[in-house]
């Protein structure tokens, strides 16, 4: 068997791996161990990596970030400022049709703002604004499905771990492509909001209309959420002017939430353990992930398999717009059965150097961008698609009354809102990239 | 004795990744005060000297120290695509190997983490602005990677335990 030939049977061995429910991380270190002694012929090439593989990969100033923000979240958690974010977008929208689900979809996108994970997000807003939705009525259907949407823009809004793996692998600048996942974001929580309004209507899964609340009380109940203004804007605020680096940002936020939790009385011991254990779960998880992923790419890079697509592929002569195509598709696919950090950190050293070698008439920094935000996108969608949609879980399991069924029914919606929108930003790459341009 | 060892296994997993934990806050804290130290500039403050450095290596024993949890709560992430179609036995059958490919890993890697932090104290590298000696960061990552080893053993005793028909 020739290099190139193990480099490309591993990846159906790895999937069979994964679908006997092997941990994701360490089957990709296997395979990566296994393949890599296939091609060298001894073991001896990763044994001797990994005296300083594991340490530089832990101990890595850029990666440090992580458990940062994870942290952030479990604070932002804990905090109780869910409530308040809800309450101040019910303020704002109650009066619409749909409008409390709408609100809820508000709040996520302000949650998302402090924290950057979907899973958080969604766990956290669910339990705070699904009761008040069944409370005035909405259907479990439309309720399940707004909040599982909604979850997602935990990550689509900065700050978002799996962008900051994204610009670690690619090298890029990390606090350009929170900028650049700006307009996206809340192009996002719009989608979704206009999708319930549409829904309300031709479904009538819509319950109660509150009464249009006056400018004054509107802007009291924004201004009751403050500290989650404030956190987003020092931290993502911080990083665009340079005044502190996203790792620095990332402890700042992580101050800033612990301190909002501090205060509304809920650090004691057992939430701060609680918030330990939770952010050390993800983290581990995380990182035996990554390296896995680093072992797994060390062993497709020493097959020149990566190299050889990217040359076979720029030498088709295909067409820039129907390579992206099939590898957004491909993205839709895999998320619905992987987590989108995983399939991140296998699939971009792969795909990155073939898309990079295409011409978009756009400047290589731009692209990497633009790319980055557009794969987001496509492997959240699999948070909220059957069967794995984690999303989907998540809230579900807080709405006993509603089936996992009409969960799946009531999300679809929002998947077509998600695929709308992957196509408008990728026709119009100036949305994505219209803020990077002015602020650099 | 089952349930003596889940304890003993649980509360090791639990108090070092609570000891990380500490560990991550005082980083924050470490970082909060070094960049009111370096905006205040004008008044004779300073950042803290290696600040960067501190934070690296702290977040290498961190994560190190995470890893026993991750194990021990189940937290690897997973395709369970087909769980509900597979039967009873694969699945525990799965977990099993699953237990003991991340006993392998935990083993190996601390094996060769120990080899990388004897390569670091004999040639005496040290980090660029602390001064610090690199094999002690090593050593520190040694503490989590021991607890992996006994509670991924832990772990695979009890997914054996689940296969064989024990409690699930």
């Amino acid at each position: 068997m020739s290099n190139i030939e193990i480099g490309l049977w591993s990846f159906p061995v790895l999937l069979v791996l994964l679908f006997l429910r092997v941990p994701i991380g360490p089957a990709m270190a296997l395979i990566g161990f296994g393949g890599t002694w296939l091609v060298t012929g001894t073991p001896m090439m990763t044994l001797s990596q990994l005296k300083n593989l594991t340490f530089g990969t832990f101990a890595n100033y850029s990666l440090s970030i992580i458990p940062l923000f994870l942290l952030m979240g479990q604070f932002a958690t804990i905090s109780g400022m869910s409530r308040g974010l809800f309450k101040a977008a019910e303020a704002w929208l109650g009066h619409l049709k749909g409008g409390i689900a709408m609100a809820a979809v508000g709040a996520c996108a302000g949650f998302g703002s402090i924290c950057g994970s979907s899973l958080a997000t969604a766990a956290t807003m669910g339990q705070v604004a699904l009761p008040e939705l069944r409370r005035y009525g909405y259907s479990g259907r439309l309720a399940t499905g707004a909040l599982a949407a909604g979850g997602t823009l935990g990550i689509l809004i900065p700050p978002s771990v799996v962008l900051v793996i994204y610009a670690i692998l690619t090298e890029q600048n990390i606090a350009k492509l929170f900028v650049a996942a700006m307009i996206p974001g809340l192009l996002a929580a719009f989608g979704y909001m206009v999708t319930i309004a549409i829904m309300v209507r031709i479904q009538d899964g819509g319950g109660q209309v509150l009464d249009r609340q006056p400018i004054l009380a509107r802007f009291k109940a924004l201004i009751a959420v403050w500290p989650v203004l404030t956190i987003f804007l020092v931290v993502v605020g911080g990083i665009y002017l340079g005044v502190f680096t996203p790792t620095e940002a990332a402890a700042i936020g992580a101050a800033g939430t612990a301190i909002v939790a501090l205060v509304s009385g809920q650090l004691g011991w057992t939430n701060t353990a609680e918030a330990i254990l939770g952010t050390a779960k993800s983290t581990g998880m995380i990182f035996m992930i990554i390296l896995g992923a680093s072992l797994f790419n060390n062993f497709l890079a020493l097959t020149q398999l990566p190299q050889n697509t990217a040359q076979w592929v720029g030498a088709q002569g295909f067409s820039p717009w129907f390579v992206l195509a099939v590898v957004l598709v491909l993205y839709l696919v895999f998320g619905c059965i992987m987590d989108s950090l995983s399939m991140i950190l296998l699939t971009v050293p792969i795909f990155y150097p073939i898309m990079a070698g295409l011409d978009f008439g756009m400047a290589p920094d731009d692209f990497g961008l633009w790319f980055g935000i557009l794969v987001l996108i496509v492997v959240e969608v699999g948070l909220i698609t059957p069967p794995v949609g984690m999303n989907l879980f998540i809230i579900n399991a807080l709405a006993k009354d509603t089936p996992i069924s009409e969960t799946f029914r009531g999300t679809l919606p929002f998947v077509i809102a998600d695929l709308v929108r992957v196509v408008i930003l990728t026709l119009l790459p100036a949305l994505t990239l219209g803020l990077v341009w002015a602020i650099y | 004795m089952y349930a003596f060892l889940d304890k003993t296994a649980g509360f090791l997993a639990r108090t070092t990744a609570l000891i990380g934990g500490i560990v991550l806050l005082l980083l924050v804290a470490m970082t909060c005060l070094s960049i009111t130290g370096r905006s205040l500039s004008f008044i004779g403050l300073n950042q803290i000297k290696g600040d960067f450095e501190l934070m690296e290596l702290g977040v290498g024993f961190v994560i190190f120290s995470f890893l026993p949890w991750a194990q021990y709560s189940g937290g690897h992430a997973r395709v369970d695509l087909f769980a509900t179609v597979m039967p009873l036995w694969m699945n525990r059958l799965a977990d099993v190997a699953s237990d003991l490919l991340l006993l392998a890993i935990a083993v190996i890697v601390g094996w060769r983490l120990w080899l990388g932090m004897l390569d670091k104290k004999s040639y005496g590298e040290t980090t660029f602005i602390l001064q610090w000696p690199v094999w002690e960061a090593y050593l520190s990552g040694l503490l989590g990677m021991s607890v992996f080893v006994i509670v991924a053993l832990f772990c695979t005793l009890r997914s054996t335990r689940s296969l064989l028909g024990g409690t699930p």
